[in-house]
């Protein structure tokens, strides 16, 4: 393999890593709790940010760029920062938006805490540099390892993985718990769920934060990596494409969702980058937007399910589904009916 | 520099108005919260570029991109938003299709037009001076169609049976349906109604710029659905309201603040709305009120 091809191959699988655990934050948060988070792009991005101005050190005065809080930490530390970071604002965030709203509001809201997060931040240039953004972020371990530029890719790729890794043994630990469940009923019949003594906001406000912390963690990963980050990586459409993502490998499917990320993000437009750039500049770009948005509208047309289908979940309860018993007479078989139950 | 401000206010305003009272009336009609009309906006305006280049006058273009903005308001909603709507498709669903429609239709107009600008060209003719605000004549203009537009649409909702069967539509459709009228017409109505002045709010949007590319409607989509919802979504009169205030407190922030903060302000306010009056917005309650008084 020539070191154009794993240099290519080795950038695409980390990218893959990081639109995985990205699809896997928004999956919680739209597939499984119902909630359009149509500002996701921004916790990505906070939690690149984050990990990037804790990399680059101490700010220098008259130096190229400006940020806040320089500071420079060691390896794991500005990665989790990046997941703190994105779960904090999503707490606050949360708290704004995800109040007894219809959800087309809801999403509205969102879409617009989104443009506002992006005119904020490229126009406060003391922020994060403004629209020209931050660059020059030192690589993880870069200095530790000491490997040769191909070989830190695929320990790069090797360090995504992990993360990844850990990031999916989380959500499918929640996923598969009585608290995934919960957030299935709060999406499906909210008020059935409150109903049955659910806590209809706790449950949409935890599962936005934990969608918070993985998308802050993926962005940091993702900044680590590509060494900048600019207001133009985290425009709102971005948001969007992660929608797609999921609509077509499947909502409320971490498999799905993976799949979903592999398609779309991945190989739907990092593949196009191949092709020669026809017509004038911004040609490509403007045809692949339409690509995308035509993509979301035919697979919620002819597949809204996407491709791996959320699992149907049957549950069976021989007791009701057998014909009504008659009313115990003796204390025994009560006692025998309870004992059952549990 | 105030009342400049003030001025200036005032075009945003009218044009916000109409924009917004256009939103909130097909929203208020049908419950789709359409995020494609500031891309129906552009197309209009694109539609008007097209005519005045031919050699119409820009007020005849605007009339063009009235008539285009409710016959491609009309064509999305029978092509697209109904059928998916039919198939049962639920709100969050909807709100992905009209931002897939909006990128689309956003993108569409850049593969043709190029990145470029474009600008509509009306005579500006003579500056006037009211009360220390300025304005030239074009500017007066688009303030006095807008008070018409929205004057004729008070009329048509008012006093004609069309207007109150989409009254009764808009505060309860079951019932409306129940008692005879027939919705289809009148969310086809209601469609083109918002449409026509979708177009117009587009024209006269770039009109007052200036000049204007693929992303201009949807850059001005915000500060229109801020005016619609701070004036309660369905509520016209509402909504005319909403883009006074919208307008002139956007361009006061503009020359006090900050002109590119103008935006966030107009989102500052529609969250806090959101966050003061959330019952205003909420879906039981708007659908008691009628569409307009």
């Amino acid at each position: 393999m020539s070191t154009a091809w794993a240099f290519y191959i080795s950038t695409v699988l980390v990218y893959l890593g990081v639109n995985t655990m990205a699809c896997w934050g928004l999956n919680l948060q739209y597939g499984y709790t119902g909630i359009l988070n149509f500002a996701y792009i921004i916790f990505l991005s906070a939690g690149g940010y984050t990990a990037a101005v804790l990399t680059l050190g101490p700010k220098t005065e008259g130096g190229y760029q400006q940020y806040v809080f320089g500071l420079n930490l060691p390896f794991p530390l500005p990665i989790i920062a990046g997941g703190v970071v994105g779960g904090l604002l999503s707490a606050v965030v949360g708290a704004i938006a995800l109040r007894r709203l219809r959800s087309d509001y809801q999403a509205m809201v969102f879409l617009v805490i989104s443009i506002i997060a992006t005119t904020v931040v490229t126009n406060d240039v003391g922020l994060f540099n403004g629209p020209a953004g931050l660059s020059l972020i030192p690589k993880p371990l870069d200095t530790v390892v000491n490997l040769s530029l191909v070989g830190y890719q695929w320990f790069y790729v090797g360090v995504t993985a992990v993360i990844c890794a850990v990031v999916y043994a989380f959500v499918r630990r929640i996923t598969r718990s009585p608290l995934g469940r919960s957030m299935r009923a709060v999406r499906d019949h909210e008020h059935a769920a409150a109903a049955l003594g659910k806590n209809v906001a706790a449950i949409r406000m935890t599962s936005f934060i934990v969608g918070g912390v993985i998308a802050g963690i993926s962005g940091a990963v993702l900044v680590s990596f590509i060494s900048a980050w600019s207001p133009g990586g985290w425009l709102y459409q971005e948001t969007f494409v992660l929608f797609t993502a999921i609509i077509v490998g499947g909502t409320a499917n971490n498999a799905g969702a993976a799949l979903g990320a592999l398609l779309v993000p991945v190989l739907f437009l990092e593949t196009t980058r191949f092709l020669p750039p026809i017509g004038r500049p911004g040609l490509t770009d403007a045809l692949q937007w339409v690509a995308v948005g035509s993509l979301a509208l035919i697979f919620l047309w002819f597949w809204p399910r996407g491709v791996l289908p959320e699992r149907k979940r049957v549950i069976n309860i021989p007791d009701l589904t057998s014909p009504p018993v008659a009313i115990p007479t003796t204390v025994t078989t009560a006692a025998d009916h309870a004992g059952r139950a549990e | 520099m105030f009342m400049q401000a003030l001025g200036f206010g005032l075009i945003t305003a009218s044009i916000l108005a109409i924009g917004a009272v256009g939103f909130t009336t097909q929203f208020g009609v049908t419950n789709i919260l359409n995020l494609a009309y500031g891309e129906v906006m552009t197309a209009s305006a694109f539609a008007a570029y097209i005519a005045v280049s031919r050699g119409l006058n820009p007020w005849w273009g605007l009339a063009v991109g009235g008539v285009f903005g409710a016959l491609f308001s009309f064509a999305l909603n029978r092509g697209l938003y109904t059928p998916f709507i039919r198939r049962g498709s639920k709100l969050f669903v909807m709100i992905i299709v009209t931002i897939a429609v909006s990128l689309i239709v956003q993108n569409m107009l850049q593969v043709v037009w190029g990145p470029q600008f474009y600008s509509i060209h009306a005579d500006p003719g003579t500056t006037v001076h009211v009360l220390g605000m300025v304005f030239t004549t074009t500017q007066l203009y688009i303030i006095l169609i807008a008070a018409l537009a929205l004057v004729a649409l008070h009329s048509l909702l008012r006093f004609s049976r069309i207007g109150k069967a989409m009254r009764a539509t808009a505060s309860d459709a079951e019932l409306a349906r129940n008692c005879g009228i027939q919705t289809k017409r009148v969310v086809d109505l209601a469609w083109l109604l918002s449409g026509l002045l979708c177009g117009i709010a587009g024209v006269a949007l770039v009109m007052e710029l200036g000049s204007f590319q693929s992303t201009t409607g949807g850059a001005f989509l915000v500060p229109i659905i801020a005016a619609a919802v701070l004036g309660g979504v369905g509520q016209i009169y509402g909504a005319m309201l909403g883009g006074l205030i919208i307008g002139i407190a956007t361009e006061l922030a503009a020359v006090y603040v900050n002109p590119e903060y103008k935006d966030v302000v107009a989102f500052g306010i529609l969250i806090v709305v959101l966050l003061i009056r959330p019952q205003g917005i909420l879906a039981e309650v708007a659908s008691q009120k009628e569409v307009a008084a």
